[in-house]
C-alpha cells in the first residue's frame, strides 16, 4: 500500500527546492526501506520468521472470529548439508532460491510463504482445511522433486519433507503451540525417511465424532431395535 | 409489545429440541408443547432455530414479517420479530431458505446471542426447534440454552443420529445433561425399551446418564395439525399426542433456570 504522502511529488505549500520536503521524503523512503528489510529475508525474498509470527497471529484471530481454519504447513529442505558440503554455500543459496521460487508458483496468492530459518520453511493457508493444505502440501512436495535445479553445472534433484496441521476455532491455541503441534509433523515426516507429507490425522480428528462401530453395533444389537427386525441380531456385550 | 401477563420466573428457562435426524415430528412437538406451556399460563417463546430452512412459521400459517436474518442484517428492533399467537405465547420466526444463514461464523453466533437475550428476558420459558443434523447452528443452539432436549422415534437411524449429537455435544462442548422425549411410539413399553437401550449405550460408552422426559404417542390428530397448520393441542385436545404434550408440559413446568451464571456458547466452550 503505498503511503498517500509517497504520491506527492511537490512540496504541499508549493515551494521549489524545499528542503524539509526532502528530508521528509527521504526519511519516508528510508522507512519502508527498514520497514522491508525487518520483514523480508534478503535471500529468497519471503517473510521472515518475525513477519510470519504477525501473520500468522492475525490468521488464527481470523479463524476465531469467522469460523474458517487456518493450516500451517513447516517444511524442510532435505539433506541440504550434503549441498552446501558438496557444492559450496553460494550453491545452497540457489537451492534455497530455487526451492522458494517453485513453492511461490504453486500456491495461491492469499498464502504466505515465510523462511523460517536455515533450510526451513512455513506456509500460512489462510481458510483452508486441514486435508485442502495435505493435498496442497502434496503438490509442493511433487513440484520440488520433479523440477531438478543446476547447481555448478549440474542437475540436482531436491526434496522436502512436509509437517501439516490446521487450527479450527474451537481449540485454544498460541501461535507458538500451533508452530510447535505442526513441527512436530515435520519431524515425523523427516523421521519416515524424509521427501513426504505428514499430518494430523483426519482419522483421529473426525473419530470423536463419529458413531464407531462398537456403538453402532451396541445401539442396533439390543432389543427396541431389533424387535422392529430393523437391525441385525448380533449383540456385543456390554457391562453396565 | 403487548404486556398483556407478566413474567413468572425470575429468569427465563430455555430449552432446546434437537434430533440430529430430520423428520422425527421435532418442530410439531415444539410448537405444541408451546402452547400447552402457555396454557399454564407462563409467558412462552417460540424460537424458530432452524435459520436456513424455517417451517414453524408454515406450521402454524403465519404471516412473517421481520425475521431474525432481518434483525442480523439491519438491526431492526429484536422484539418486533415477536408475533404473538397469544396474548402470552411468542413466535421468533427465522427466514426460509436463506442457506448462508444456516454456517453463521463464531461473530455471527455471538451477535445472535446478544439478539436474543433481551428478547429472552420478556418470558418466562423459551423453546428453540433446532434444524436437523448436527451444524453450527445446531451446536450453537444448543451450548446457548439451559436444558437440551432429544427427540427420538423407535427408528433405528433417528436413534443413531440422536446419539451422534449427544456425543458431540457431551465430547466437545461439555454438556452433560440430556432429556430425551420420545416420539411416534406404538405404547409407552415401546417409549421405555427405546429410551433404556439408548441409555445404556450412552452410559457405557459416554458414562453419561440420559433422562426420561416422557413419549407422544403415533395419533392421527398430529398429521392432521400438520396439515391444517394449526396444533394438535387445538384442533384436537382430547387425543392421545395432545393429553401426552400437556403431561410434559407440566413436567417442563418445574425446570428452573441455573441462575445467573454466564452462558457458555459453542465458540468459547473450547474442546
Amino acid at each position: 500500500m503505498p503511503d498517500p504522502l509517497c504520491s506527492l511529488t511537490l512540496c504541499p505549500f508549493g515551494a521549489e527546492d524545499c528542503p524539509v520536503w526532502a528530508e521528509a521524503q527521504r526519511l519516508q523512503e528510508e522507512c519502508d526501506r527498514l520497514r522491508e528489510l525487518a520483514q523480508t529475508d534478503p535471500l529468497t525474498g519471503l517473510f521472515n520468521r518475525r513477519r510470519m509470527m504477525i501473520a500468522l497471529d492475525q490468521e488464527m484471530e481470523r479463524t476465531r472470529r469467522t469460523g474458517l481454519p487456518t493450516s500451517l504447513m513447516m517444511i524442510d529442505l532435505d539433506h541440504f548439508k550434503r549441498v552446501n558440503d558438496t557444492f559450496g554455500h553460494q550453491a545452497g543459496d540457489e537451492a534455497l532460491k530455487f526451492a522458494s521460487w517453485v513453492w511461490r508458483k504453486n500456491l495461491r496468492r492469499i498464502d504466505i510463504t515465510c523462511r523460517y530459518g536455515g533450510e526451513e520453511f512455513a506456509i500460512i493457508l489462510p481458510g483452508t482445511r486441514l486435508h485442502t493444505a495435505v493435498r496442497v502440501a502434496k503438490r509442493l512436495q511433487a513440484a520440488l522433486q520433479n523440477a531438478p535445479v543446476v547447481l555448478q553445472g549440474r542437475k540436482v534433484r531436491l526434496t522436502a519433507s512436509f509437517g501439516v496441521d490446521a487450527y479450527t476455532p474451537r481449540q485454544e491455541l498460541t501461535v507458538r503451540a500451533f508452530i510447535k503441534r505442526a513441527d512436530r509433523y515435520l519431524l515425523e515426516a523427516k523421521f519416515k525417511g524424509r521427501n513426504r507429507v505428514c499430518s494430523q490425522k483426519p482419522e483421529t480428528a473426525k473419530q470423536t465424532l463419529e458413531v464407531t462401530m462398537d456403538e453402532r453395533s451396541a445401539l442396533f444389537g439390543g432389543n427396541a431395535a431389533s424387535e422392529n427386525g430393523l437391525a441385525p441380531r448380533k449383540r456385543t456385550s456390554m457391562k453396565g | 409489545m403487548a404486556e398483556t401477563t407478566t413474567r413468572k420466573y425470575p429468569q427465563p428457562v430455555t430449552a432446546c429440541l434437537s434430533s440430529g435426524k430430520g423428520g422425527v415430528g421435532k418442530t410439531s412437538l415444539t410448537v405444541n408443547l408451546a402452547f400447552a406451556l402457555a396454557q399454564k399460563g407462563l409467558r412462552v417463546l417460540l424460537v424458530d432455530g432452524d435459520l436456513g430452512l424455517a417451517n414453524v412459521d408454515v406450521l402454524l400459517g403465519l404471516q412473517v414479517k421481520t425475521t431474525i436474518r432481518d434483525i442480523l442484517d439491519t438491526e431492526a428492533d429484536p422484539l418486533e420479530a415477536v408475533i404473538y399467537l397469544e396474548p402470552n405465547l411468542g413466535v421468533l420466526p427465522a427466514s426460509s431458505g436463506v442457506p448462508d444463514l444456516a454456517n453463521l461464523g463464531p461473530e455471527d453466533h455471538q451477535q445472535l446471542g446478544g439478539i436474543l437475550e433481551p428478547i429472552f428476558q420478556h418470558f418466562d420459558f423459551v423453546l428453540v426447534d433446532t434444524a436437523a443434523g448436527i451444524g453450527p447452528s445446531v451446536l450453537w443452539f444448543n451450548t446457548y440454552v439451559d436444558y437440551n432436549i432429544l427427540v427420538v422415534t423407535p427408528d433405528p437411524t433417528a436413534i443413531t443420529d440422536a446419539y451422534a449429537l449427544i456425543k458431540v455435544l457431551s465430547r466437545n462442548y461439555h454438556r452433560q445433561s440430556f432429556h430425551l422425549l420420545l416420539n411416534q411410539v406404538k405404547d409407552g413399553l415401546e417409549a421405555r425399551q427405546v429410551y433404556e437401550h439408548l441409555a445404556r449405550v450412552a452410559s457405557h460408552f459416554l458414562n453419561l446418564d440420559l433422562e426420561y422426559l416422557g413419549a407422544v404417542p403415533q395419533d392421527p390428530a398430529v398429521s392432521k395439525g400438520v396439515r391444517s397448520q394449526a396444533p394438535f393441542l387445538k384442533i384436537a385436545p382430547h387425543s392421545k399426542a395432545a393429553r401426552a404434550i400437556i403431561s410434559h408440559a407440566e413436567r417442563l413446568q418445574g425446570w428452573t433456570a441455573p441462575g445467573p451464571v454466564p452462558r457458555k456458547t459453542a465458540e468459547e466452550a473450547g474442546g
